[in-house]
């Protein structure tokens, strides 16, 4: 079995991170020839490789306002077969309803990818392993971890583009949050709260690096995220290399101040690139795409105006 | 997968009880060679799927005498720790709310506990008792005064539950599977007071977390004003936790949100637990979407091994645990 390395670099001697945006106004368009060009740009080598998606399951909708999309997720799964991956498996361990069967029903996952079998791996209560936690940026020692996720040849996170009513945003790096296995750690996994959120993801991001981060932006959610908040549309996706460069992209996309967000800027010190000038932006510049998120009033501080406006969906 | 179905009709009863028979074998063969279940057959054996498995598999038998549930039992005991409680997995430090689980089974598979896994059950009780969540201690109730996001949840933290793990906060499952496991034993003299005191605590933690139109959810009712949504498994384990309590309007309402919701659930381990909790109040079941039998065994048993074990035991009309109620047995015969 692979096993993921820890990878602390510090940022000076990081190479330049690749971020791509690509407009995309509705899941009607053919998604698969868009990621499929997008990825085939970053030259991954994929290859005869078991490759693990983490989309962003977090509870039941329906509505497909709060998961990331299916037909994304299928997308980008297709698009990793015809690049030569040997398996291409779709994990996530829900952090709120241990039944993750019926987010997958609610989200009709299956009538886009096929049915999946074992390719989908509930993460939540997959078999674990002990993980030492180097670290330590929060006080938690040691985590176990799924061993699908650890094992995974190439690990790509795909968040749902939205804000966090507890962490200010939830991209690719708190999206991480969710391969932290239920059965162990409850549901939700509170231990993570007590232990500081901001912390935790720090210290999962760096013993469960995300080889890639795919952000499905073409419908995402402001204000009182990650359940409870509003459908905006924002009509991208974004592609990185770099969940650090691809998360604070992102923010920049909703007009949101990355470096304000704590997490965020010491994952800038040495998991990925914060800093706009060492981020090599591909595709349509931020400006062109910048889609104003609303946020609640505890993280105004992250808009560029200083304005808030709590936005929920029964506001 | 639109139609509705009776779940009461003799077709199904006799697809539910050949789907029962081919569960209760499956999950007799992915036992592992030390007496334990994985979640997934042939993994890692865990405390929490043997719980489940053990629970489908004693169900209305004499429980401890099959060789397979007395390895199983041989599994748990070996698993607990020190100080008395169950970890989740081997090589955790420090147990959880699989403890309360772990206690229910244990009391639950045969016709009296020896007395060595009465002494495993008592301890495991005994730290049950002893284990305060943090969100509600004096230090923390200081803490949150001073914070300005005190206005995020609406919930009185005078009552105290039990956290997934120890040293965080209440939440609704492992507060109802506490509740189960005071209920489904029988705690010592010694025991007896510190167990009315989290009880009732407990109870009042469960209403107050209640979401506003009925049911539960983890236990966030309410988030900056907005009210949360009830989510099936939670509101079962919650409501089977207050069968013993005495009636009131907010249960009554929660009874009427899971009887309406039953319906419209999509999944497998969903949907027998609604049908369990449901027959324990004596409430018919509605019509649903979804009927047990449109999952052959093996895909249950893919789901999990508790998806296998709960369905196994829905689908058992005489089950021990939890019983059903004569009212619903009255209902199914008219």
């Amino acid at each position: 079995m692979n096993q993921r390395k820890s990878e602390l670099i510090p940022s000076f001697s990081r190479p330049p991170s690749r971020v791509l945006i690509r407009k995309v106004a509705r899941y009607e368009e053919d998604l698969l020839a868009i990621i499929h060009e997008s990825l085939t740009e970053f030259r991954l080598q994929i290859k005869d490789k078991t490759v693990l998606l983490k989309p962003n399951l977090v509870g039941l909708d329906p509505q497909g306002v709060m998961n990331t999309h299916p037909v994304v997720i299928a997308a980008t799964r297709e698009s990793f077969l015809k690049m030569g991956a040997a398996r291409v498996l779709i994990g996530d361990g829900p952090a709120m309803d241990r039944d993750t069967q019926a987010i997958l029903e609610s989200v009709r996952l299956r009538e886009f990818t096929g049915q999946l079998g074992r390719d989908f791996c509930d993460l939540n209560i997959d078999d674990v392993e002990r993980v030492e936690l180097k670290t330590r940026a929060s006080r938690l020692k040691e985590l176990f971890l799924p061993k699908t996720v650890l094992g995974a040849d190439f690990f790509v996170s795909m968040p749902k583009l939205k804000t966090h009513h507890w962490a200010g945003v939830t991209l690719a790096m708190k999206n991480l949050f969710g391969i932290v296995p239920g059965s162990c750690y409850g549901w939700p996994k509170n231990v993570l709260h007590w232990a500081g959120i901001g912390n935790s993801i720090l210290d999962i991001n760096a013993v469960a690096r995300p080889d890639f981060v795919i952000v499905d932006g073409i419908l995402g959610m402001e204000g009182n995220g990650p359940i409870q908040g509003t459908a905006k549309a924002a009509g991208v996706l974004l592609f990185g290399d770099d969940m650090v460069a691809t998360d604070a992209t992102a923010c920049r996309v909703m007009g949101l101040r990355p470096e304000k967000i704590d997490y965020l800027a010491k994952a800038g010190t040495m998991l990925g690139h914060l800093e706009a000038g060492k981020i090599k932006q591909l595709g349509e510049p931020v400006a062109a795409v910048r889609t104003e998120f609303g946020v609640v009033k505890e993280f105004a501080h992250l808009r560029d105006s200083g304005e808030w406006r709590v936005v929920s969906r029964e506001s | 997968m639109d139609s509705i179905t009776a779940p009461n009709s003799s077709q199904s009863t006799a697809g539910f009880a050949a789907l029962r028979e081919g569960l209760l074998g499956l999950l007799q063969s992915a036992q592992n060679a030390d007496g334990g279940w994985a979640f997934h057959t042939g993994g890692q054996s865990r405390v929490e799927p043997t719980c489940w498995a053990v629970r489908a598999l004693a169900d209305g038998k004499s429980g401890s005498a099959e060789p397979g549930i007395a390895r199983a039992i041989d599994f748990l005991k070996s698993k607990q720790l020190d100080d008395g409680s169950w970890p989740a997995n081997d090589g955790m430090q420090a147990g959880g709310w699989i403890t309360s689980l772990t206690c229910s089974v244990l009391a639950g598979c045969g016709e009296v506990p020896t007395p060595e896994i009465q002494k495993a059950i008592e301890a495991g009780l005994q730290w049950l008792c002893d284990d305060y969540p943090r969100d509600s201690s004096g230090w923390q109730k200081f803490l949150k005064k001073l914070q300005s996001k005190k206005n995020l949840v609406e919930q009185s933290d005078e009552f105290r539950g039990w956290g997934w793990t120890p040293r965080t906060s209440s939440w609704v499952e492992p507060t109802s599977f506490a509740l189960m496991a005071f209920a489904d034993t029988k705690p010592g003299a010694q025991l007896a007071k510190a167990v009315a005191e989290r009880r009732t605590m407990a109870v009042g933690l469960l209403y107050d977390r209640m979401c506003p139109r009925g049911g539960w959810n983890c236990g966030n009712p309410r988030v900056y004003g907005v009210d949360g949504d009830p989510l099936v498994l939670p509101t079962c384990w919650a409501l089977l936790a207050l069968r013993d309590a005495p009636e009131n309007s907010q249960r009554a309402l929660a009874l009427k949100w899971l009887r309406e919701e039953f319906g419209n659930i999509q999944s497998a381990g969903s949907l027998a637990m609604a049908r369990i909790t449901l027959e324990s109040y004596g409430v018919a079941l509605p019509e649903s979407r979804r009927s047990q039998v449109d999952w052959p065994a093996s895909d249950l048993l893919e789901q999990g091994t508790h998806v296998a074990a709960w369905t196994a035991l829905a689908l058992n009309p005489t089950r021990s645990w939890p019983e059903v109620s004569r009212a619903a047995e009255t209902q199914a015969a008219s």
